[in-house]
């Protein structure tokens, strides 16, 4: 017998696509900022869908394996997951879909197309938008932390120009930590140099909170949460990459305050 | 009490702005964006009123997190599976960033060859770390507890 025709090979090649497509759903919604514990329920959710049982499920930094299990055939596959960020709307979306699958009665294909139109037409708000919210953010931040009025716009312009900036360099594929470093440096340099401008009597403080759009507030949550949840190892690795992220940013703004002369 | 109202109507004015700018960053809808600033500023108001009873940061920022994770629960048949991330974003102008910040400086500054009043500013950078940790600690208890025990919907 040929092994195309093997009635175990078909059974396998029919897992795998269940497999991959759920773990597909797993990586998409990972990538939005989902918690693992949400992750993996999604997962089960298409795969039960699907009429497959899942044995079990792993999720790491960069990757998610799954073994399901249908009638004496079982097998494992893994998938690797892109750089984790936070996109609500897609999330939703893709939670959507997890439960619409359940339900039974969506193909392979259907779920796939699915998955596949979602990443493509979920809308995102445009650059420009999300820079002036950031900016606006860092200054509404800056006044909780006590900048004076003078800083405002300033702390405002700074954060929206690093997030413009930031978020261009992110797509061009620069690398994460490098970015929080340099946009750290540039927006607090920025706020510091407009507070200077303005004579504001809370410098130091306005450089501060030109650069609170680099701190990973979800990802330090989700830290939290996934260890609660039971999964301290992706938890400790969101921890370490919070913390990561936090010293290329202090690396920034200790730059920024030298070349102002605040440290001294 | 009518003194203390001008600053805690500010602290929830920003504290909504910044959630509301936070939220578009994390890519919530036009219509999702009312709502997390709705979760900022009433974290922020109990955080104030908290601080004002002389709470600690880490206490106040406890109970903070709690009132408006409950308060997304209570809405959730209005907001969906979506109430747990709009609590999280009410919470996001409360992570201590420029805390973080600041214990990191305080640790480089500690790196110089001759560091003028080391033990002050590793004691200041370690407080600042430990309320950090702290902080963080009591936004992730305090949005977690109530989403687990009223069993919110994540689908």
């Amino acid at each position: 017998m040929e092994t195309g025709d093997d009635p175990v090979v078909i059974r396998h090649r029919e897992l795998e696509r269940y497999a991959n497509t759920a773990l597909k759903a797993g990586r998409i919604m990972m990538e939005s900022g989902a918690s693992v514990s949400v992750v993996h329920r999604g997962i089960t959710m298409i795969a039960r869908g699907f009429g497959v049982e899942t044995i079990g499920l792993r999720s790491g930094y960069t990757s998610i394996a799954m073994t399901v299990h249908v009638a004496d055939q079982t097998i494992t596959r893994m998938l690797q997951v892109g750089r984790l960020g936070v996109n609500h709307r897609l999330d939703l979306a893709v939670r959507q879909l997890c439960a619409r699958a359940e339900r039974g009665g969506m193909s392979v294909e259907e779920v796939e197309a699915e998955l596949a139109r979602l990443v493509r037409e979920t809308p995102r708000h445009a650059p420009w938008f999300t820079a002036l919210a950031v900016g606006l953010a860092c200054a509404s931040f800056g006044r909780l932390l006590g900048v004076d009025w003078l800083a405002f716009g300033p702390v405002w312009l700074a954060g929206a120009i690093g997030q413009y900036i930031r978020h261009h360099l992110l797509h061009r594929g620069v690398n994460i930590f490098i970015v929080a470093g340099a946009i750290a440096f540039l927006s607090a340099t920025l706020g510091g140099l407009g507070a200077i401008a303005l004579q504001s009597a809370t410098v130091q403080l306005a450089m501060m909170a030109s650069i609170l759009l680099l701190v990973p507030g979800v990802p330090s949550t989700n830290a939290q949460t996934d260890i609660m949840d039971g999964y301290p190892t992706m938890g400790s690795a969101r921890a370490v990459w919070v913390l990561m992220i936090m010293l290329f940013a202090a690396t920034g703004i200790w730059f920024a305050e030298e070349l102002l002369g605040m440290r001294s | 009490m009518w003194d203390f109202l001008p600053h805690l109507l500010h602290q929830a004015l920003f504290g909504a702005a910044a959630a509301a700018g936070f939220g578009v960053l994390f890519n919530f809808g036009l219509r999702a964006l009312p709502w997390c600033a709705a979760a900022g500023a009433l974290a922020l108001m109990v955080r104030t009123g908290g601080l004002d009873l002389a709470w600690s940061l880490e206490g106040a920022t406890f109970a903070a997190a709690i009132v408006t994770s409950c308060a997304v629960s209570a809405l959730r048949r209005v907001l969906g599976p979506a109430c747990n991330a709009v609590a999280l974003a009410g919470c996001i102008p409360m992570v201590p960033g420029a805390f973080f910040g600041e214990a990191l400086l305080g640790f480089f500054a500690l790196t110089a060859p001759h560091p003028a009043d080391a033990a002050e500013i590793f004691v200041a950078a370690a407080e600042h770390i430990i309320r950090v940790i702290f902080t963080l600690a009591a936004i992730g208890a305090g949005l977690a507890i109530p989403a687990q025990l009223l069993k919110n919907q994540d689908f």
